[in-house]
């Protein structure tokens, strides 16, 4: 869909504006969010604000400068982001399978997992080496923050088995 | 002054501290070297490894890690034409050129010396000032803070990538960021959703791995398959006497606005680079050969990166406001320490602050023998293939994160703002607006409730305290200043 600049010179594209929506569609949530919160009593907050009201401030000054931002994009439009290749897809997706293996199984699991799919998702193609690599790291990370630092690690089914 | 010495020559006499500073600026250099692991990251993962160390070590290691960092990023910018910071981006614009003629070595020695001498300078502009600093800062009351991070957030619109609205909203996000949690005068809970985790707020550490790690990693990602050409070498030069005489300056000058521009709260390395640069070729006699292979252009850039370093710890020390993405790490890391930032750590525990002056004094030292010596093997991990540094990085990242706090919360907000950052950057939002919002964002609301009250509710009574209205009217002048010139000069012609 095409809007037609004031200045009437070449069309922009209403694509540019999705960003600036978004900001703003943010900022208007944050307001209403703010608004839920609870009021303290005047003798507690005295001549200060309410705890909602700054968070509404800030969105305030955030919706002004959405505005300036929406015009600076009718009058110089953004340059199209190419759309990333699937090895940055694949990365974020490999985020989410790392939530569900540290939560259903084991932090470092998770890791070597996420290490071994993402080495081979980003080119690598030895075998050996994406799998040393998942496997030498986060053994060599946790021996050290273990008994170096003497951080305990979640509870999971190797941890469990380490920890005893 | 005396004390201030003795603990600053004490540096050298605790070889922990010293083999400390080796190690940290060898890792330094490995992180500068590396593409898209800047001083930041560096400084953010590395954090969780100081834990079990003393407040100076840790601090010691974590400003190692941001001038070693900084002068790094020259050597892949001069060898591969791919800064390995963003402070060095400008050093690639002559530094590939004249490696490209047969000059490698040249090139690397004049952003050796130009780096050392800019980190040095501000060092010791460091140690004059930030006490001067700390006595001007004792008067300031919440008003004076206020204002202070209201001007430190409008500089927001000047830092390094995206426009300044762009930053600004990037700074207005942090902020809010930091409203998240019971809120500190009522202990009314603000966005915690019923989760009780979040009462105390999001910790900044895993807020900055997310943000300047993950994201970097899912940028790195879009380049998994580049592989880089690099120029051979024989071995680094020192300047001859010719060079010195072309450059010296150059570099003066580079170290004098590098410190100012790393003492302008938020401002940073990249900045000073830049406008270095620019400088550089505006007072050069032979700009023509800039963009082509001109030393003046690698020491403007050089010395004025460096000399940002020790600047931006200015404000972060006396003030506690960050002066550039790393110094903000820095600051949390003196907050996990127990060092609390502002004017009365110059009273506190000023023996400790000396001593991390002397030792980035040291680490100046140590990366200038390092540059001369071993930058050709440092140049060589950068091509260290990315489908093997980046996992481990993702590894490092969110043990990193547990382990400060023992929560796998924290490792889910490294995840989070990994994609918000990730997102963010695709759209021109540069991350660093939000860290420095997020560190800023309690300041401001703390000091702004204060002022009120003090006040009584009359809030435009803050206009009436000088220094209030004199920070108030920079940061007027910080955001809206360049729209009034332009006009200006516009009408003018």
């Amino acid at each position: 869909m095409q809007v037609p600049p004031s200045g009437g010179t070449a069309p922009v594209n209403i694509r540019v504006f999705i960003i600036p929506a978004l900001i703003t569609a943010f900022s208007l949530v944050v307001i209403w969010a703010s608004l839920q919160l609870d009021e303290s009593p005047p003798m507690i907050v005295g001549d200060s604000m309410q705890p909602r009201a700054f968070p509404m401030f800030l969105m305030a000054i955030n919706l002004l400068l959405v505005a300036v931002l929406s015009i600076q994009f009718y009058r110089h439009p953004p340059r199209k982001v190419p759309l990333e290749r699937y090895p940055t897809w694949g990365s974020i997706a490999l985020l989410a399978l790392f939530y569900v293996l540290t939560v259903y199984a084991d932090m470092f699991i998770g890791i070597a997992v996420v290490m071994f799919l993402m080495c081979m998702l980003w080119g690598e193609r030895r075998l050996w080496v994406a799998g040393t690599l998942a496997v030498v790291t986060p053994v060599a990370v946790f021996l050290l923050f273990d008994s170096v630092l003497r951080i305990r690690f979640p509870r999971g089914l190797l941890t469990n088995w380490y920890y005893g | 002054m005396l004390e201030a010495l003795q603990s600053m020559g004490s540096v050298i006499l605790d070889p922990y501290l010293v083999l400390l500073i080796v190690v940290t600026t060898v890792l330094g250099v490995i992180i500068g070297v590396l593409p898209g692991l800047g001083a930041t990251t560096g400084a953010a993962l590395l954090l969780p490894f100081t834990l079990t160390m003393s407040p100076v070590h840790a601090i010691t290691a974590l400003a190692t890690i941001y001038v070693s960092a900084t002068f790094a990023g020259s050597i892949t910018a001069i060898l591969i034409n791919t800064p390995g910071t963003a402070a060095a981006a400008a050093t690639t614009f002559d530094g590939y050129p004249l490696a490209q003629r047969g000059e490698a070595g040249r090139a690397l020695g004049i952003a050796v010396v130009s780096s050392t001498i800019g980190g040095i300078f501000s060092v010791i502009v460091l140690c004059i000032a930030a006490p001067m600093l700390a006595q001007v800062a004792y008067e300031f009351r919440p008003p004076e803070y206020f204002a202070l991070t209201v001007f430190g957030l409008s500089m927001l619109a000047s830092i390094s990538a995206g426009g300044a609205v762009k930053n600004l909203i990037g700074g207005i996000f942090g902020v809010w960021v930091a409203t998240i949690g019971a809120e500190p005068a009522t202990g009314i809970e603000r966005f915690m959703f019923g989760n009780y985790e979040l009462y105390e707020g999001l910790s900044f550490v895993p807020v900055f791995i997310g943000l300047f790690a993950m994201s970097e990693l899912l940028v790195q990602s879009k380049i998994a398959h580049h592989v880089a050409d690099t120029i051979s070498m024989k071995a680094v030069k020192l300047p001859t006497r010719e060079d010195y005489k072309r450059i010296w300056k150059t570099v003066l000058r580079s170290c004098g606005i590098g410190t100012f521009i790393g003492v302008l709260p938020a401002e940073g390395a990249t900045v000073a680079s830049m406008i270095g640069y620019a400088e550089a070729r505006r007072w050069s006699k032979n700009k023509k050969e800039f963009g082509k292979g001109a030393i003046e252009g690698i020491a403007g850039a050089e010395a004025a990166n460096n000399a940002a370093t020790g600047g931006a710890m200015v404000p972060t020390m006396v003030l506690g406001i960050p002066g550039s993405g790393t110094t903000a790490v820095i600051l949390v890391g003196l907050m996990v320490h127990g060092l609390r930032p502002g004017p009365y750590l110059f009273t506190e525990q000023v023996d400790k602050v000396y001593q991390i002056f002397g030792a980035m004094l040291l680490a100046n030292i140590v990366f200038m023998i390092m540059g001369l010596y071993a930058a050709k093997a440092f140049a060589r991990i950068s091509l260290v293939p990315t489908p093997i540094l980046w996992p481990v990085v993702f590894a490092l990242s969110v043990i990193g994160a547990y382990a400060l706090s023992t929560s796998l919360l924290d490792v889910w907000i490294v995840l989070i703002f990994g994609v918000i950052g990730f997102f963010a950057r695709r759209h021109g939002f540069s991350v660093a607006p939000i860290a420095v919002g997020l560190i800023l964002g309690e300041m401001v609301e703390t000091n702004l409730q204060n002022s009120l009250k003090m006040f009584e509710g009359d809030w435009w009574l803050i206009f009436t305290q000088p220094l209030a209205a004199l920070f108030l009217v920079l940061a007027f002048l910080g955001l809206f200043g360049p729209v009034i010139f332009s006009r200006i000069v516009r009408q003018r012609d």
